[in-house]
This record gives C-alpha cells, structure tokens and sequence, in this order.
C-alpha cells in the first residue's frame, strides 16, 4: 500500500511546491494525516480500508454493474453500501473473496462472485456467507 | 430409542440454555428483576423485512424520525429478501445515529435494556443447517418468569422464554448492537466496540458531529489512541484548528503516538507554524515505530516548507 502512495505523495508534494513557487500560497489539504481508521487498523481493532477501495473498484466494472442489474441491486445503491461499511465489515467481505472457490480465479467471475453471490444475493445457494433474514411465516 | 432422538435433538438445538440458568439462579448485581421499554415504538414489518422494521424501532427510539419504507430501501436486498448485519449497522449509522455492537452475552443484553436502551438482535429461529434469519428488538425481560419481550415481526409485544431466546440467539453467533444518538454510548460495549463504531460513524457524518462522538469516546475510553486521534483529526476537519491542535499534542503525549505527532505536525504546517510542525515530526520519528516512513515524510515536508 505505502509502495503504491509515496510515489503519488511525491508528486504531490512536486505540484504543490510548483504551485507554491508559481503563486506564493496554495491552502494544503490534510496530505500526510492519517485517518482513525488506519490507526485503529494498527491496534488489531479493524483492517480492511484496502478492501473497501478493492470492492468500489470493482463496482465500477461494467459486466460487474450488469449482473447486479439483473438480480434487481442497483449498483449506486451496492456502491453506497460498500462507502458505508466500516473497515472490519470490508475486511470480512474482502476475505471471502480470497476464499472463492476454484473455478472463479479469472477475475471477473471472482468480482461477479462476490457482489452478486457474497454481498448482495447469494441466491444460487452455493454460499452461506453473511446471515440474511427471513420471515417467520 | 427415545432417549437417543430426545439426545439428538438437544445436540442439534445446541444444548441446554447454560446463561438463562445462572441468570435466573444468581442474577448480576444491580439488574432488576423486571424491565420493560414500554415507550419503545413499534414498526410492524411487511412481507420478508424483519430487517428496516427492527431498525426503524431503534431509530424512533433514540429520537431519530425514520421512514420504515425509506430504510428498507436502503437495507433490504430484494434478491435475497433479507438484509445484512453490515447494512443495519451502516442504515443506523446514515440517519445520524451511533450503532454499537455489544458483547453477546444474556446479562450484558439484559443490562443493556435495564439502562433504556432498546437491543437490535439477530436471532436464527431454525436450525444451524436450515437457518431462518430473524430481526427483532428487545425491549424487557421479566427475570421470575424466566421471560424475554421483543417488539418482533409484526407482534407488538412477544413474550418469548429466556432459554428459547438464547438458544436462537446463540445460533446467530450472539450478533447485536444499539442504536443511540451522538454521544451516548452502550452500558456494556468495550472499547473496541466503541472504536469500531465511532470511526463507522466518522465515515458518514459531519465533521462536528464526529468530533462530539469521539470526544464522549475517549471520556469514557482514554486508552485506544485512535479514539483520541479521531477526535482530533475531526476537529480539525470541523475547522476548530486550535482545539484540534491541542487534542492532538495531548495524545501525542499521552500515548507516544507516532500517528498523533504526524497528523500534529501535518495540522501545524498548514497552520504555517512551521517550526512547531518540525518538532512534532521529530518527536514522531524518534519513536522507531512501525509508522516511521510517515514519520519521516512529515519530518522533510516540514524541513522543506516556507518559512
């Protein structure tokens, strides 16, 4: 993760002293605060921040969006719900799908798998991932 | 023959209600006998959502006005006529409220309900391998009697036996949580609870009202640094940039915390106290810890920024 971000806070840091030389002042965003999130992550509390932006990601995917589509999730709603679940919630998620079964390792039916069959129906049976409700009668 | 069926069946419906028996036998200190949240209101639910029913009852009940018709738009997943624990605890938090998991044991429940607070519980009504999911509410027990009441389904008032309860709780792994307004915190919930549920909160509530989550945390709390840097950061955001600079020195301080010296010195040079910033970023860096390339960013950013 950190391998991914220092090279983008660097560049960052180039725009921002750019800008600074080019106009004198320029507001600074929070660049290098940590969030509680990432710290509570180091306490063992939760981990998963990566899993969520991995789960949004995928919601972005058109064959991703059709099938949610066709099981009657609309994929803003699932996008909303995914930006809503806290980290421990998305790291749960998240390692469901490192446990796909064989026979989903091409991504895209690893991604369909997840959201279509984990997070949000389940409906073909072949999982029992997250507990649903049912009626009483 | 009779006896091996009558064992059978006391495996499958995983033993004998252990938690009802010592609480009947020897109840906690200080839990009364007979509760009941009289006040609680009642959303009957509509075909399969057990779900948006439970949580627009706890809503209501924390003073939150809710439209149970609106929720189960955001919590029901109509493919799979259900909703998940995740939705619930995220639906609560997107109306403003604070969801808190607690312990999932009988007297922290009972206790729960005995300080006013209304409990989301999942329950599963059929078998481990036939599960048949179930939303309800508790809102009393009545100890003597060896009952539990729910608002449950579409029954106002269920009276349902305490060891049943434990049984179909228990089946569920025990999950439930409460629903309060910012600031008030569950009785029984440990700290960990209290993070998890203040940084999902953060997540999707202004930054003021954060800050006033995280602050009656870390009263209550004083000892996971996140809660303390939550706090901080969320000031900050808020723009209360004085009172987030101190909080932020203060669990510098208090915890030796690297994360609390960097989001220090980041605030400090946007501040443009750029010397200060120097310092907090040293500070971060002379504690060898596992955030020391942040550590050590924030120490250049603040050696290279215009005086």
């Amino acid at each position: 993760m950190h391998a991914i971000r220092r090279p983008a806070r660097r560049l960052v840091a180039a725009t921002v002293a750019a800008s600074l030389a080019l106009s004198g002042f320029v507001p600074r965003a929070q660049a290098l605060t940590l969030s509680a999130e990432q710290v509570a992550e180091s306490e063992g509390v939760v981990s998963g921040a990566v899993q969520r932006e991995r789960l949004l990601a995928a919601l972005q995917r058109d064959d991703v969006a059709r099938a949610l589509q066709e099981r009657g999730v609309d994929p803003d709603e699932a996008r909303a719900r995914i930006a809503a679940l806290s980290d421990a919630e998305a790291a749960r998620l998240g390692a469901e799908i490192d446990r796909a079964p064989a026979g989903a390792n091409d991504i895209v039916g690893t991604l369909v798998f997840v959201f279509v069959l984990l997070l949000v129906t389940d409906i073909l049976g072949f999982t029992k991932v997250f507990p649903f409700t049912r009626p009483i009668r | 023959m009779i006896r091996a069926a009558l064992l059978l069946a006391a495996l499958l419906l995983g033993g004998c209600a252990v938690q009802t028996a010592a609480l009947r036998a020897d109840p906690p200190a200080g839990l009364p006998p007979v509760v009941e949240l009289t006040s609680t209101p009642f959303f009957p639910q509509t075909d399969f959502q057990c779900g948006p029913a439970a949580l627009a009852t706890a809503l209501a009940a924390a003073g939150f006005a809710v439209d149970p018709a609106q929720l189960s738009a955001e919590v029901f997943v109509p493919a799979r006529a259900g909703s998940l624990q995740a939705e619930m605890l995220a639906g609560a938090r997107r109306h403003g409220a604070v969801a808190t998991r607690i312990p999932g044991e009988m007297a922290a429940l009972l206790r729960e309900v005995a300080a006013g607070h209304p409990v989301v519980v999942l329950q599963n009504l059929g078998l481990s391998f036939v599960p048949l999911w179930h939303y309800a509410v508790v809102v009393g027990h009545d100890l003597p009697r060896g009952d539990l009441l729910l608002r449950s389904g579409r029954t106002e008032r269920e009276v349902m036996p305490l060891s049943t309860f434990e049984h179909t709780w228990g089946r569920s792994g025990s999950w439930a949580f409460v629903v309060l307004a910012p600031g008030d915190w569950p009785l029984t919930a440990r700290s960990s609870d209290a993070v998890e549920a203040a940084v999902g909160f953060e997540r999707s509530a202004r930054p003021a009202v954060a800050a006033r989550v995280y602050a009656s945390a870390v009263q209550r709390w004083p000892d996971p640094p996140s809660l303390a840097i939550g706090w901080g950061n969320s000031l900050r955001a808020a723009g209360d940039t004085a009172r987030a600079a101190e909080v932020l020195r203060a669990a510098a301080e208090r915890h030796r915390s690297a994360p609390a010296w960097i989001n220090l010195a980041d605030l400090l040079l946007a501040l443009g106290r750029r010397d200060e910033a120097v310092q907090a970023a040293r500070a971060a860096v002379a504690l060898h810890d596992a955030w020391q390339p942040q550590a050590q960013q924030a120490l250049e950013e603040a050696l290279q920024a215009v005086r």
